[in-house]
């Protein structure tokens, strides 16, 4: 037993609906994405003990445990660079806390007010401040701020080394709107996106579009996990965590300028044993969940965690049918990801993954058995595979 | 005008923005496995080792990639857009790269791998910056 394979899974999900304006509190938000989660596994607040969170949530497990009257906590910890980050890693620190023994059921949760900015400040709209310390040092003060300005600078080395374009970076774009059309809960339900309309939005970073970017969101989202023993006797069918992974590396030390010309980043380090744990290939995956903060990070993903050779994710997205439910071999972002359903760092995808898993989606794949699922790469990140039951 | 964030030198870097005050690119160069290093580090992010000495480097170098930035995330680049951030592959050591601004071209003037070379402006505050320019 050297790894976390088949030691935990997710029981219940949860969340509220994705907005520009939530009307309340990022704790109000968190609760109630915990709370549905909860009542999702059949759970009460005796049985969860146990609270990860995202380093920049907000909220203070200890006050959520108050208001949702949680009698005791046994594990609280946090996964730093969450953010982008952060969705998986949360729910790693879940599974390891529960394989352990030192929790019976832990919440992993993301809420916040970022769109509103009442709580968070929107991260689109950069840093006001003026002055630049540590790693920003050497960043801000030439005019580097927002992360999409710095994924812009390994975007376009892409296209240099590979021949890569930003239609590529548009196929996945298309591929969360067409889900998000499908999905009456995302925020970009009823505004269809075509190739054209990416290829003609403005530029933001070039050769960032703005449809390259994902949506600024208020909301809530949670999932909870407990060992595969205690999840035979809850409501749900359970998710099991057949692999996951943390990685990061030196490459990272400029906070989200990216080094791709290295053979290894966070994302090759995240999904080094990923496969081999869990006694897959690639070819076993049936539907993918790539943190989508920003396309061409997505394409990247494909070559990284090895769905195609480097430089090769072109070739593999081709015209982008293949990631389109319900006609496409391998479905992305079903509900419509970071980039039309809801930016709730990555968390929003991880429901999704297990409604897939469960047989629940709106954007069904038949007999999905495994889904892969990543946090945001140029940062340090985090990577699993889940399996629902046969 | 607003202006781009002064940077706060870091404990450890100070030899490097007091270098740009004088004109010049002062890296660190390890006293052991004499790599140069970029960003400043307390240790040899080869070796380990903790010897090293400040050195003056050609300011001189070949562009790795670049974006035009045209939207306007800080007060300080409004009236400033669009302007091209460069990560500069520096002469003095293939794999040493560094964060800058181009200045004095057009956006489509810029092309990968085209040579530049570090020109000096003050941030309002005072503190030289080095920014890069297209060498022609």
């Amino acid at each position: 037993m050297n790894s976390i394979s088949d030691r935990a899974c997710i029981v219940g999900i949860g969340h509220t609906e994705y907005s520009k304006d939530s009307g309340r509190s990022e704790l109000k938000l968190a609760c109630e994405a915990i709370s549905a989660a909860m009542r999702d596994a059949g759970l009460g607040p005796g049985d969860v003990d146990g609270i990860a969170k995202y380093t920049m949530d907000n909220n203070d497990p200890i006050e959520i445990a108050r208001c949702l009257g949680l009698p005791s906590l046994r594990f609280f910890g946090e996964v730093a660079y969450g953010g982008g980050g952060g969705p998986v890693g949360t729910v790693m620190l879940a599974a390891m806390a529960v394989a352990t023994g030192q929790a019976k059921a832990v919440i992993a949760f993301r809420a916040m007010n970022e769109r509103s900015g009442r709580g968070t400040p929107r991260f689109g709209q950069a840093m006001v401040a003026d002055t630049a310390a540590g790693p920003m040092s050497y960043l801000a003060p030439y005019g580097l701020f927002s992360p999409a300005q710095m994924v812009a600078l390994a975007a376009r080395r892409h296209m240099h080394l590979y021949g890569t374009e930003s239609r590529h970076f548009g196929a996945i774009a298309v591929a969360c709107r067409h889900h998000a059309n499908l999905n009456p809960d995302a925020m970009m339900h009823g505004r269809p996106m075509t190739i054209d309309d990416h290829q003609s939005s403005r530029m933001i970073s070039d050769p960032l579009r703005l449809l390259d970017c994902c949506l600024e969101t208020d909301g809530g989202a949670a999932v909870i996990v407990t060992t595969p023993e205690r999840a035979r006797d809850l409501r749900q069918k359970p998710v099991f965590m057949a692999a996951g992974g943390l990685g990061g590396g030196g490459w990272n030390n400029r906070f989200m300028v990216r080094d791709i010309d290295a053979p290894d980043n966070e994302a090759t380090v995240a999904g080094r044993r990923l496969f081999a744990d869990a006694g897959i290939s690639h070819d076993d995956i049936d539907v993918l969940f790539l943190y989508d903060h920003f396309t061409p990070m997505v394409l990247m993903q494909l070559e990284e965690y090895g769905f195609c050779a480097r430089g090769e994710a072109k070739d593999f997205i081709g015209d982008g049918s293949r990631f389109l439910w319900p006609h496409g071999d391998l479905p992305l972002n079903t509900s419509g990801g970071n980039l039309s359903e809801g930016y709730l760092h990555g968390m929003q995808n991880i429901i999704e993954a297990v409604r897939q898993l469960r047989g629940t989606a709106r954007t069904q794949v038949q007999d999905a058995r495994y889904a892969f699922v990543t946090a945001g790469n140029a940062v340090p990140t985090s990577a699993m595979i889940l399996r629902g039951e046969a | 005008m607003s202006t781009f964030p002064r940077p706060v030198p870091e404990y450890g870097s100070e030899p490097f923005w007091a270098g740009c005050n004088e004109g010049v690119l002062r890296f660190q160069r390890c006293a052991a496995c004499q790599k140069l290093r970029w960003h400043p580090a307390p240790i040899c992010t080869y070796c380990q080792a903790e010897d090293c000495a400040w050195e003056t480097i050609p300011g001189t170098g070949r562009i790795h990639t670049w974006t035009v930035i045209t939207h306007p995330v800080h007060p300080g680049a409004v009236g400033k857009v669009p302007y091209v951030v460069v990560e500069i592959a520096l002469d003095a050591q293939s794999d040493l790269r560094m964060i800058s601004r181009l200045v004095e071209c057009e956006p489509d003037e810029v092309t990968m791998a085209a040579p530049v070379e570090v020109v000096f402006e003050a941030h309002p505050d005072g503190q030289q910056l080095p920014l890069f320019r297209l060498r022609r």
